[in-house]
């Protein structure tokens, strides 16, 4: 200790030490990450003709990600699904699987943030694909979220005095309207906000399935109804999930969806003129197809429970069509569990996944149940 | 009259301890009204909205660099400067080149400031101050650092004592740290995650090597120091600072836990800050075991009521520490503003607090002027309130938040959030409190360096005057 030299060779390696495991070390397994194809083959080679994932940022999105970071926008917001053991970040619908070290390859600089005052933005892009929500929201967040903490940005707007193609109209806690004209940074950061999604799966890393779609699949190998296996006392957020449903289900009001009025509010339809929802095929099925049903209708004939019927189902909602991702999720996790019916939740980011999927489909223009069942091959 | 060699090692520390006190006070004024910005901006997200510069992200950022470059920095300067000069009984050397290296570091610190609030911040954690300024920040330490080092090694005795080895392993981690992160940041970036676990380790280490060891060591010689008896268990200190040495670069990645890197990174950051008990178990035993044998004198000296609370601060943010990295725990707390808590209580409540109470105890022994006892004691219980006000409140508001973000069926911002907003307003409230105090404390250290500062226009002895200087 009396030494100099040898104190401060001491004090070089027990930082030496450490700058080997987490620099060297960590550059050496993971700093030279590829792009992957979402399953290998049984060689565990990439195949030749599969998409390669992570893709690669937008110019814009990349200048984005610059309006970000000197934003601060890092102080409140993650970029980062936990692993499931270690948090419900994908309960909580912020992702469809935890974040890997393959995701973030093509980023300049890596804003995995240390704080949620916010919520996590790994996902925002598939949360939130709509530019006009985005824009109010960097505009005056409390516009569109009344309780957000965060902070305006109007400087990154023009506000101008009538509306037209260009503008959006934000709407403030006084009910007076304003409309604002993005500027190129906003346009920047919109971009960069729309390219952060973990849409995809890595070798490494599968989607998560939720735990009512695991008891489903345990119970069809048990050969049991998936009632039988579902515990009597549902966990609360589904409870919460299935009375918001219900609401909509039964309201005639805007906002509501006014389905009881012909599938009855006892779910069983009226014979031969509209199908039932209790122990249909079609509402324990396919979650896609109900979905897409919910965001545009449907007309024609269909067959349910082995019954023909023909009508039409006008998009569902006051004003027809206008059921957020979050009453759509609601309302079908209230039909798929009520009347003896039980089967797996649906969550907003669902709806939101077949929304995107589907959004060059016109507005109002109803499905068939031939075009639904064509998709499904 | 004779002067004894104290008085001239004091002597020619004056100027350059003068100028980084001073300097250091001015920087601890605008971290604090940083500090009220983006706390009031929490609480009211209207609040200066139109001003890009003053966003909150901005704000936030700029205020923790203020206070860990501008008055942390500084004060280290000012307190091993001194410290060394004194256990080693030598002048200090070249004060010129010291003082105008001091000017160097100041200024790139505003430009920085400036930068960020600009909106030229780099993502990585304490490096957020534009890459431009860190040659003139690390090349004006070094030098700063050059002569305390040249200072020591012309000490009278040859044999070391604790103090010593804290504060020049700080002087020498600082840039070590600095060197390595910047290489794999900026000069030879690393891809993907790799920079997270790289900007994360040099934040957290920052903390642990830099800010922690200066104050430990000014805790290991102003105890004795002013009781006039030695450290109990003394033998222990040399345990317990290579325990620091070795264990703290490894136990700080515990941050990262589930986070999108190999598992390896945050299981062994867990283990190692598990093991940091011990170093923790070493430095309270020794600190308030010698204390607590003389507690009368403890409470009626101000620099030591300062101190102790500084040591028990960091006894119960360390033990604290250790609990929140354990895996359970961590899963609550990990991204909850349970991290504003870790880092106020590490830097204001066990760092900042003994740096007071050391500048109360150099400062009238190089200036010659005593600083009101009244002045002191209000300085004293504005911020020991005023931070334990502030830490409970992100403690506790840290819990509620980590608690409820744990639920995944309740809305983010109108469930979660809103129910940790009455803990932002009582942050906002104290760093007023906070805030009045550092007034307090910048007056007292102004005052005493420059007691009349009209004098030499008025020939005045009106001592009244000078607080408006201040």
């Amino acid at each position: 200790m009396n030494n100099l030299l040898k104190f401060s060779l001491g004090i070089f390696l027990s930082l030496g030490v450490a700058w080997l495991a987490f620099v060297v070390g960590a550059r050496a397994q993971f700093g030279d990450l590829t792009p992957s194809s979402e399953t290998l083959d049984e060689f565990g080679n990439i195949p030749s003709d599969s998409d390669l994932y992570p893709l690669p940022v937008s110019g814009l999105a990349e200048q984005g990600s610059k309006e970000y970071l000197a934003l601060g926008c890092m102080t409140c917001h993650t970029q980062q699904v936990r692993m499931v053991e270690a948090g419900f970040d994908v309960e909580r619908g912020w992702g469809q699987r935890p974040s890997v070290a393959r995701d973030y390859i093509h980023q300049k600089h890596v804003l995995l943030g240390n704080t949620r005052i916010g919520p996590d933005l790994a996902n925002v892009g598939l949360r939130q694909p709509d530019l006009e929500w985005l824009h109010k929201h960097l505009f005056e967040p409390q516009s569109v979220v009344p309780q957000s903490l965060c902070p305006p940005s109007p400087f990154l707007y023009e506000q101008v005095d009538q509306a037209s193609g260009k503008t959006f109209t934000v709407v403030n806690d006084k009910n007076e309207s304003r409309f604002i004209v993005p500027s190129i940074r906003a346009k920047r950061l919109v971009s960069y906000l729309k390219s952060l999604h973990q849409n995809y799966e890595l070798p490494e890393m599968a989607f998560v399935v939720n735990e009512e779609e695991n008891i489903e699949k345990n119970a069809e190998l048990l050969n049991l109804p998936a009632s039988d296996v579902n515990q009597s006392s549902l966990p609360s957020w589904l409870e919460k999930q299935i009375a918001s449903g219900k609401e909509i289900y039964m309201k005639a009001a805007p906002g509501g969806g006014l389905c009881f009025t012909c599938h009855q509010p006892s779910g069983e339809g009226l014979a031969g003129q509209f199908p039932p929802l209790a122990g249909s095929d079609w509402v324990l099925g396919d979650k896609e197809r109900l979905i897409k049903i919910s965001i545009y209708g449907l007309m024609g004939e269909i067959e349910v429970n082995g019954e023909k019927y023909n009508n039409v189902m006008a998009p569902p909602g006051i004003p027809p069509g206008s059921l957020t991702n979050q009453q759509i999720a609601d309302v079908l996790t209230y039909i798929r569990n009520d009347w003896g019916n039980s089967a797996s939740a649906v969550t907003s980011l669902e709806v939101s996944t077949v929304r995107n999927k589907i959004k060059g489909r016109a507005p109002m223009q109803m499905w068939t149940a031939a075009e639904l069942s064509a998709v499904d091959e | 009259m004779k002067q004894n060699s104290e008085q001239i090692i004091d002597k020619s520390l004056k100027l350059t301890v003068c100028f980084f006190v001073a300097s250091a006070g001015l920087w601890l004024l605008a971290a604090a009204l940083l500090a009220y910005i983006s706390a009031a901006k929490l609480t009211d997200p209207f609040f200066l909205s139109s001003f890009e510069f003053l966003s909150y992200g901005k704000v936030k950022i700029a205020q923790a660099n203020a206070f860990v470059y501008g008055w942390g920095g500084n004060s280290i300067f000012a307190v091993t400067l001194w410290v060394v000069a004194r256990l080693s009984q030598a002048e200090a050397r070249g004060k010129v080149i010291v003082l105008f290296a001091g000017f160097i570091w100041n200024l790139a610190i505003t430009f920085g400031l400036l930068g960020i609030l600009d909106g030229h911040m780099t993502p990585h954690e304490m490096l957020e101050m534009p890459a431009e300024i860190w040659p003139a920040l690390f090349i004006s330490y070094s030098i700063i650092a050059f002569f305390i080092i040249v200072t020591h090694r012309s000490r009278r005795n040859s044999n070391t004592i604790a103090p010593q080895w804290f504060l020049l392993s700080s002087l020498l981690w600082f840039p070590m740290l600095f060197l390595i992160a910047w290489n794999g940041l900026e000069i030879n970036p690393a891809r993907g995650t790799v920079q997270s676990v790289l900007s994360m380790w040099f934040g957290q280490s920052l903390i642990w090597l830099w800010l922690t060891p200066v104050a430990l060591g000014a805790a290991y010689y102003i105890i004795p120091a002013i009781l006039g008896r030695a450290i109990d268990k003394y033998y222990l200190a040399v345990f317990g600072f290579w325990c620091i040495a070795l264990l703290a670069p490894w136990s700080v990645v515990h941050h990262l836990e589930g986070g999108p890197v190999p598992m390896w990174i945050p299981a062994i950051g867990t283990v190692m800050s598990i093991a940091m008990i011990f170093p923790i178990a070493v430095a309270s035993t020794n600190f308030h075991s010698t204390a607590f044998l003389d507690i009368s004198k403890v409470w009626n000296s101000l620099p030591l009521r300062f101190v102790i609370f500084g040591t028990l601060s960091y006894t119960a943010s360390s033990y604290i520490g250790v609990i929140f990295s354990l895996p359970a725990v961590a899963k609550i707390t990990q991204f909850s503003i349970i991290n504003d808590f870790h880092f106020n209580q590490r830097v204001y409540g066990f760092f900042s607090m003994i740096i007071f109470g050391m500048v109360y105890h150099i400062l009238p022994k190089i200036t010659g002027n005593e600083i009101a006892k009244g002045a002191k004691s209000f300085h004293f219980w504005t911020s020991a309130f005023g931070v334990l006000i502030l830490l409970l409140a992100y403690l506790i508001g840290g819990l509620t938040h980590g608690v409820l973000a744990q639920q995944p069926s309740l809305n983010w911002a109108s469930s979660v959030i809103s129910s940790i907003l009455p803990y932002f307003q009582i942050t906002e409230l104290a760093f007023v409190v906070l805030g009045f105090s550092q007034l307090v404390f910048v007056v007292n250290v102004w005052k005493a360096i420059i007691p009349n500062p009209f004098a030499f226009f008025t020939n005045d002895d009106d001592a009244t005057n000078s607080e408006v200087s201040a």
